[in-house]
């Protein structure tokens, strides 16, 4: 009995020290790896879409090049976005109930409205309108698979003449419009689901989906960077420089508000040092020190910040080749940042114990459905589906047609020829 | 206008109707084939849910730290190894240094295995001891739960009757309900994959039985009680005017309706 | 109407419907009768069998045991609670519970600084090591000697 029992005990779990509930002893968290990744997926899309939005709603004319590129990746990512999440329910064959029978009071139950929402009458439909054109022209020129998808994609309108392809701009930019609150909607709710839990003081509080939404525009950006010049250099082609400066300055304002909002959340607690303080600050510098200091704080904000900014200052003193690999570089730490992110706010919110006593500690299988192996193979897929989708849709054989300013010629040699 | 109405035009319109009247019973049929899957199973009669309305109440200073309860509970529910619909936490206060002005010293709280099988002897030397005590701990059938408002679909649900239960036909074991308590006294059921928690032996307490843990507790510390239908000399009114009572976290909103005497400041 | 505006206006109407008929056949039977869930999970939920019998079902054939255990201080016990379950042994009397051993007595009263002070303690280390609890004590009425 007595001391030896208790030092076993002890000996026999070592994933937890202090005192946890003991419905906390569990051997991987609740919400782990595929919990991460969903906001991330989710975020890059609402990101990417604002991306695109900066083209159509605010008319920056210089991001012309990357606006189907935005929109597509959007589209690639959002597809991929709910099979994390069917992966992690214990009862996923039950997920339609979601939709069936949604409780109004739960925030994780918008999820299944407002992805439809967004899949359908804002990504697919603003890509329609943009395409439309493209699909009647492609129809009658492809053949073969491609011929058939594109004539499927004209849902049967022929039509376009010169008034049908000026509705079509303006009910695009109505989407547009429309779009930037739903993809604010899209990544914003998840971070109510983690704002909205008071019972865990690291997660509930009204920042939260704040600092969601601001890191998920900054990781969006920063996707749309990395594919843009990653495609580039595949395809042989140099990038715009015009475009991709404006791209990096509105990614590096974008960082510059997200980790302001980021640090004022720290800031306020440490000041305020509610109950739960002492355990967090030891969450934070102990167990989550290589992925919140180093990962997220150092390499993912500072850095970037620190390199952007200062190519904000001397840009035109360094040569375009220089730039552009601080540009891609800062766009890699950028988005490993952000996975960091939210790793730590994920992770890092059940690695201590509601009692405040206490810390649990997790090691990450391999295999299994909380694993490294499923995990990184959903972050890959959406780059698989981007890929076919640039193949059928931004192949540069094909040959565009403007239709945002209608009657416009594009130039022979202007930038989106060039991809 | 009028030429577009020809015969074809009203037959097919009256073969529409005709078809969809048809086609109704074959509906219901399949929808009742689909349904199937949420089968009803025979249940006490006559027990109404509105009729009653159940609280369990804790005795901190009647607790001995048996751990009976805990065993009975897993017993009753088929409780997973290793999770708890209820437990048992330990709190050893420590005296304070010598001369250091403080009132007490540290607090340890464990709960080994939830407390099932008892608590072996502590660590701590007695003479350091300033006092120690046992907490049960349970579901704290929250009148403002916040499990229930976060289940998106909505499996888990506050039952007429005061239980807080969970519909394990329909939840999609998401998680949310898990993280949402403030009170870790819920857990994700590894063998049904859903979440899982305290029933107040729902099944138990609707044929007028007492849930596991009161029937089993040797001291008295857990009173059950149904507040609708007081019996005489009724020992949940009892508890209540006789001892200054509290409930756990408070400040958070919850509404806490498990009551406890003679809970300590360090008990959370 | 431009034609891909009512194409689009179709399409929607469409889906639209087959939600609605999704809806029909998948929302459960009897939810939301008394709230957003299904009003037959309490069914569900009451229908399990209870495990432990009751003192009270002990009390109906055991009414001498009982009234000699409410007369002293164990009479907060129920009878499972040192017996162990006795649904089988209810069903069919036949069926005897199993014999009882002292680590029973010792997990209430072995002496802990956390135990309250009215229970009655002792350090079975050195409480008469060697003999049985019951030489000393009458379970059913501990203020007695047997």
């Amino acid at each position: 009995m007595d001391a030896t029992i208790l030092t076993n005990v002890v000996d026999a779990l070592p994933q937890f020290d202090g005192y946890v509930y003991p419905n906390e002893r569990t051997l991987h968290p609740l919400w782990s790896v595929l919990i991460v990744v969903y906001p991330y997926i989710t975020g890059l899309v609402a990101g990417a879409f604002i991306m695109a939005s900066l083209v159509r709603v605010f008319k920056v004319k210089a991001l012309e090049p990357v606006y189907r590129l935005s929109l597509l990746t959007a589209l690639a990512f959002l597809l991929c976005a709910t099979l994390p999440l069917l992966f992690h329910l214990g009862h996923p064959e039950r997920c339609f109930e979601i939709m069936m029978t949604p409780h109004f009071s739960s925030p994780m139950a918008m999820f299944g409205f407002v992805y439809a929402w967004y899949l359908m009458a804002v990504l697919l439909l603003e890509l329609w309108f943009d395409y439309r054109r493209d699909f009647v022209e492609w129809s009658k020129t492809e053949g073969g698979l491609r011929g058939i998808i594109y004539r499927a994609f004209t849902l049967g309108v022929t039509d376009v003449s010169e008034p049908a392809v000026r509705l079509d701009a303006r009910v695009g930019r109505i989407i547009s419009i429309v779009g930037i609150p739903s993809a604010f909607l899209l990544h914003g709710y998840v971070g109510f689901i983690f704002g909205s839990i008071k019972a865990n003081p690291w997660w509930g509080n009204p920042l939260m989906p704040i600092i969601f939404i601001l890191s998920a525009v900054v990781s969006g950006m920063a996707l749309c960077v990395f594919i843009y010049m990653f495609l580039c250099w595949a395809r042989g082609v140099t990038a715009d420089m015009r475009c991709l400066d404006l791209m990096v300055s509105f990614l590096f304002y974008a960082v510059v508000i997200d980790s302001t909002i980021e640090g004022l959340d720290w800031l306020h607690r440490l000041y305020s040092a509610e109950e739960g303080i002492a355990v967090l600050k030891s969450v934070a510098t102990s167990k989550l020190f290589y992925t919140l200091l180093i990962g997220q704080a150092c390499l993912g904000t500072l850095v970037p910040l620190v390199l952007l900014g200062s190519m904000q200052l001397v840009r035109k003193k360094v040569s375009e080749l220089n730039r552009r690999r601080v540009y891609f570089t800062s766009a890699v730490l950028i988005l490993m940042g952000v996975l960091a992110m939210r790793w730590n706010v994920v992770i890092g919110g059940q690695l201590f114990s509601k009692s405040l006593r206490g810390f649990m500690s997790y090691k990450m299988e391999f295999a299994g459905s909380e694993g490294w192996l499923l995990s990184t193979g959903l972050l890959i897929l959406p780059f698989i589906i981007l890929i076919v989708l640039i193949k059928y849709f931004l192949d540069r054989d094909l040959p565009t047609i403007e239709n945002v300013v209608p009657g416009a010629a594009r130039p022979a040699d202007s930038p989106e020829a060039q991809i | 206008m009028s030429d577009n109405i020809t015969r074809r035009g009203v037959l097919k319109s009256l073969a529409g109707i005709v078809g969809g009247i048809l086609a109704m019973p074959a509906a219901r049929t399949c929808k009742a084939a689909v349904q199937n899957v949420f089968a009803i199973a025979p249940a006490p009669k006559g027990y109404d849910p509105f009729k009653h309305k159940w609280l369990m109440a804790l005795d901190v200073d009647r607790c001995i730290g048996c751990g009976l309860c805990v065993e009975a509970c897993c017993e009753e529910n088929g409780v997973p190894e290793g999770h708890f619909r209820t437990w048992i936490e330990r709190y050893v206060i420590t005296q304070p240094k010598a001369g250091s002005g403080e009132m007490r010293g540290e607090t340890i709280v464990d709960s080994p295995d939830g407390g099932k099988e008892g608590f072996p002897e502590s660590l701590i030397p007695k003479e350091d001891i300033l006092k120690s005590f046992f907490v049960p701990k349970m579901c704290n059938l929250c009148e403002n739960s916040p499990c229930t408002q976060v289940c998106p679909v909505g499996a888990t649900f506050d039952a007429p009757d005061g239980a807080v239960l969970i519909d394990k036909n329909y939840c999609i074991g998401c998680g949310f309900c898990v993280q949402a308590c403030p009170y870790g006294c819920r857990f994700f059921n590894p063998i049904t994959h859903t979440a899982d928690k305290c029933t107040l032996c729902y099944h138990r307490i609707t044929r007028g039985l007492k849930p596991a843990c009161v029937e089993i507790c040797p001291s008295q510390a857990r009173i059950f009680g149904d507040l609708k239908n007081p019996v005489p000399d009724d020992p949940l009114q009892r508890f209540r005017s006789t001892n200054k009572v509290e409930t756990l976290k408070q400040y958070l909103g919850t509404g806490p309706r498990v009551l406890y005497a003679g809970l300590d400041e360090e008990v959370r | 109407m431009p034609p891909q505006i009512i194409r689009l206006v179709l399409l929607t109407i469409g889906i639209v419907c087959v939600y609605f008929t999704a809806r029909y056949f998948l929302v459960p039977p009897s939810f939301g009768q008394y709230g957003h869930y299904r009003a037959n999970a309490l069914q569900d939920i009451a229908s399990r069998q209870p495990f432990w019998a009751g003192k009270a079902s002990c009390v109906e054939c055991h009414p001498d045991h009982a009234r000699k255990l409410a007369a002293a201080e164990h009479k907060t016990l129920s009878c499972e609670t040192c017996h162990g379950p006795g649904r089988a042994h209810v069903v069919n009397p036949v069926e005897k519970l199993p014999k009882l051993n002292m680590s029973l007595c010792v997990r209430c009263h072995q002496a802990s600084p956390s135990r309250p002070k009215w229970l009655h303690q002792i350090n079975v280390h050195n409480h008469y090591t060697g003999s049985v609890c019951t030489e000393c004590h009458v379970p059913h009425q501990p203020n007695e000697v047997p």
